[in-house]
């Protein structure tokens, strides 16, 4: 599963990335043919990359190439259960990458779109957000 | 390519409000530079500019008219679109001459079928050429018929039309033809056996992505 090899010194536990606005960069498709675009801010889990990864790759069997554009480098912290108020922040329980509306989750190469598109909604399933399936736009400046 | 007659009208405002206020409006903020001249700022109809971008591309001739008499002939350097929305939110136009020798990204189509059991990755999919502002090629056609696997297409292969000369470079790769990976799951593995701190596991996944 993905998560950053090291944790960077100082960064162990951060406040909670800021989830307002639209993304910045990585909108557009520009590895494969279909991307995955969200639709909605969301903290994308490791678990959740995995699982549509997963369900992308078996629906598609073999003739084709998964790109993950978005990659999981802040850890969110859980405080245990049935604990009291104070004595610190929580552990580090999940690895999350900060998504903002229209940023391309996923890429794909297929040759046949039908299959590829199919694919994608079984991915979109898995996470906790609106996407849609966008197409690479030839020569958009 | 051919020209297409668009009208504009200066813009007076600028800034957020000001632009917010002419997109509401049914417009597109734009400004207009080149040949040294002074940058003038207009607003274009935004249904005709979608409507010319959608049938033309992104390097389609424009005939400015503007409401103040004047009159221009540009070619849009830099189009910025919404992401989700998809609308167009501002548009550079460079300012050409009939005649004038002119660099534009013109979008590379990739013709034919390689060989099966190949995956054809479009690494570029426009190319950087030198032509006529009035008479820039829509589309380039690159040929990728029966390519077998580990083969690929460099810039040098793309069959220009007359008049137009390559201004990148010839190696650049346009596609690259790979076999075919079939897509490996070794092991139904669950997923409570990746916990924190399994970070060897985590560039197997990596490596996993990149192959599949």
């Amino acid at each position: 599963m993905l998560m950053p090899r090291k944790p960077p010194k100082g960064f162990r536990k951060p406040h909670h990335p800021d989830r307002s606005g639209a993304s910045k960069g990585g909108n557009r498709v520009v590895f494969g043919e279909f991307g995955i675009q969200a639709l909605e801010p969301a903290y994308v889990t490791n678990r959740q990359i995995e699982s549509a990864r997963i369900a992308m790759t078996r629906h598609i069997k073999r003739g084709g190439k998964v790109w993950i554009t978005v990659f999981p480098d802040q850890a969110l912290t859980k405080k245990p259960a049935e604990t009291r108020m104070g004595s610190g922040k929580g552990s580090p329980e999940w690895w999350v990458a900060n998504v903002k509306p229209g940023r391309v989750l996923f890429e794909m190469s297929f040759p046949n779109e039908q299959i590829a598109r199919e694919a994608m909604r079984r991915a979109i399933h898995k996470l906790p957000m609106k996407c849609r399936i966008v197409t690479r736009e030839v020569g958009e400046s | 390519m051919s020209e297409v007659k668009i009208s504009a009208e200066p813009r007076t405002e600028f800034g957020k409000g000001g632009a917010r206020r002419t997109r509401r409006a049914g417009k597109v903020p734009a400004v207009l530079y080149g040949h040294g001249e002074k940058p003038k700022h207009i607003a274009l109809p935004a249904r005709e500019f979608a409507a010319a971008i959608r049938h033309g591309g992104a390097n389609q001739l424009f005939t400015i008219e503007i409401t103040d008499g004047t009159q221009a002939l540009a070619l849009p350097k830099a189009i910025q679109r919404d992401p989700i929305k998809d609308t167009f939110e501002h548009v550079d136009l460079l300012l050409v001459r009939r005649g004038e020798m002119v660099t534009v990204d013109v979008p590379v189509n990739l013709v034919g079928e390689a060989a099966r059991d190949t995956l054809v990755v479009h690494e570029s999919d426009t190319l950087s050429v030198n032509a006529d502002a009035t008479k820039l090629p829509e589309s380039l056609e690159a040929s990728i018929e029966g390519l077998e696997a580990g083969s690929q297409v460099t810039a040098a292969d793309v069959t220009l039309p007359a008049g137009v000369e390559l201004a990148a470079d010839p190696g650049t790769i346009i596609a690259l033809i790979s076999a075919a990976t079939v897509v490996e799951e070794a092991t139904e593995a669950p997923e409570e056996e990746a916990t924190e701190g399994e970070a060897a596991e985590a560039a197997e996944a990596a490596a996993e992505t990149a192959q599949a």
